[in-house]
């Protein structure tokens, strides 16, 4: 037998039962809102899509939700080292601490980003230092914080096993 | 088009996913991204506001500011679970949500993450009353399922799009999966980035995936619920080497499967290990067969039929 749930889409069944008329009434009482809803809904999947792909093409990190999904989407060539960085804080009692979004609320990726800025300004470094000690107010003083690159050696797209330690910036708490 | 988008599926289906969705954003505001409650503390010269915070004139992430977010979207996740996904809690909880990821994303990373499951959280509150057993089926309730799964599949083929834009072809010959097992693996990831043929494989093999994944929508119900564990194998196989694990997106995917049957299939599982011995009482079978008026095999349109369950 057919059930008709509206005029677009028709549903077959394999043997007619007093369940089907139920689900006729029950389908068409859920249209009652009306055509318009359903032609809001296809506008809105239509340029939530376009504006998806627009983004892709054309846009930036800057269109998130509606940019490039380019997490793992930079090119490395197959012989270039492969940077690792990390931020690394000395404090008070000379104890050598990890920052990271756990402690310090920036992932790694976020101050590697900005890595130039660093560079450019180690001052900068204390900003990181100054979110750890709001996280944990009962910590002993940073008293030097370094942003340090581990450089992979990468040799036809793997790895050798080769590293070394670059620090790219350093920060020390004025006395 | 329309009917395929409009493919009607049972509204028990939605139900189960908007519960997995409003008990996922809970897990994710205390154990997956718990850290974002410190955001407030990160000095505001560090923030970066994106397009969408500035035009909105978004204040800054403040203590203040993130543990309000926090609190409320909490408060509306749990009002939603609890009340079926009543649009007063569904709506605030994608807003609140929404954000939550701009003060994540606004420090100088952006993930894509989140994309399918932002999709998700902005048509829950569109589908209507749905309850857990409910086998009628329901066009609004396709529409939302059609459209999420539509954003997963976009997830996966836009990014190898963006793959091609940054990196162009050679991104398949290159360093990146080595250079990303180098920096977030350890233990058998870093043998695996020692050994070229396995990276280099992986890459071209992770490219077509991507490029391929909307074929999903073409293969039939069996080979579409194969696809649909690869993807979630592909997740797995990323989570146990990098550490990387697409959560909230996996949450998503689950808009491809029949979660309706969930509970049949956990009783079916039961009694196979013989630990349900007794019947099931005779006026469950009752309100079973009157409640569950049609089943729907899967979201498939008109083409396929909607069959009597009259077992």
């Amino acid at each position: 037998m057919t059930v008709r749930l509206n005029n677009r889409t028709r549903l077959d069944s394999e043997q007619p039962t007093d369940e089907s008329a139920t689900t006729t009434a029950s389908a068409k009482s859920e249209w009652r809102w009306g055509r318009a809803s359903r032609v809001i809904r296809v506008a809105v999947t239509l340029v939530v899509a376009a504006t998806l792909l627009a983004g892709t093409m054309w846009g930036s990190d800057d269109d998130f939700p509606l940019g490039p999904f380019r997490m793992f989407a930079g090119v490395n060539a197959p012989n270039e080292p492969a940077p690792d960085p990390r931020v690394e804080a000395v404090d008070a009692t000379g104890v050598t601490v990890v920052l990271n979004e756990h402690n310090a609320g920036l992932r790694r990726a976020e101050v590697e980003d900005n890595e130039n800025t660093y560079v450019a300004h180690p001052e900068r470094l204390s900003l990181i230092a100054d979110a750890y000690h709001a996280r944990n107010p009962k910590a002993p003083l940073l008293d030097r914080v370094t942003l340090i690159q581990r450089w992979h050696e990468i040799r036809h797209s793997a790895a050798t096993g080769h590293w070394r330690d670059e620090p790219l910036a350093v920060w020390v708490r004025p006395s | 088009m329309m009917t395929w988008l409009f493919a009607p599926v049972p509204k028990a289906r939605v139900a189960a996913l908007r519960t997995l969705t409003y008990a996922f954003v809970i897990f994710d505001l205390f154990v997956y991204d718990s850290w974002i409650r410190d955001r407030g503390a990160v000095p505001s010269t560090l923030y970066q506001p994106l397009l969408i915070a500035r035009t909105l004139h978004l204040p800054e992430p403040s203590n203040s500011l993130v543990h309000w977010v926090f609190w409320l979207l909490l408060i509306a996740a749990v009002g939603a679970l609890v009340t079926r996904g009543h649009p007063v809690f569904a709506w605030p909880v994608f807003v609140l949500y929404l954000e939550m990821l701009l003060v994540r994303m606004s420090y100088g990373k952006v993930d894509h993450d989140r994309f399918a499951f932002l999709v998700l959280l902005a048509v829950l509150p569109t589908v209507g009353a749905a309850r857990h057993g409910d086998r009628t089926p329901s066009q609004r309730a396709g529409w939302a399922l059609r459209v999420v799964q539509l954003a997963v599949v976009a997830t996966y083929f836009l990014s190898s799009w963006a793959k091609l834009r940054y990196g162009g072809p050679g991104w398949a010959t290159g360093s990146v999966l080595a250079r990303a097992f180098l920096r977030k693996g350890g233990g058998i990831a870093d043998l695996l980035a020692t050994v070229p043929v396995i990276m280099i494989g992986s890459q071209i093999g992770i490219m077509c995936f991507e490029l391929l994944s909307p074929v999903v929508f073409l293969l039939p119900r069996r080979w579409r619920y194969a696809a649909v564990g690869f993807f979630y194998s592909f997740h797995a196989m990323s989570f146990w080497l990098i550490s990387i694990s697409f959560a909230p997106h996996l949450v998503a995917l689950g808009a491809f499967l029949p979660l309706e049957n969930t509970r049949q299939l956990a009783r079916r599982l039961r009694r196979r290990r013989g630990t349900e011995t007794s019947p099931e009482p005779a006026g469950q079978v009752a309100a079973t067969t009157s409640a569950a008026v049609v089943r729907i095999p899967d979201q498939v349109g008109s083409r396929s039929g909607v069959v009597v369950d009259d077992s």
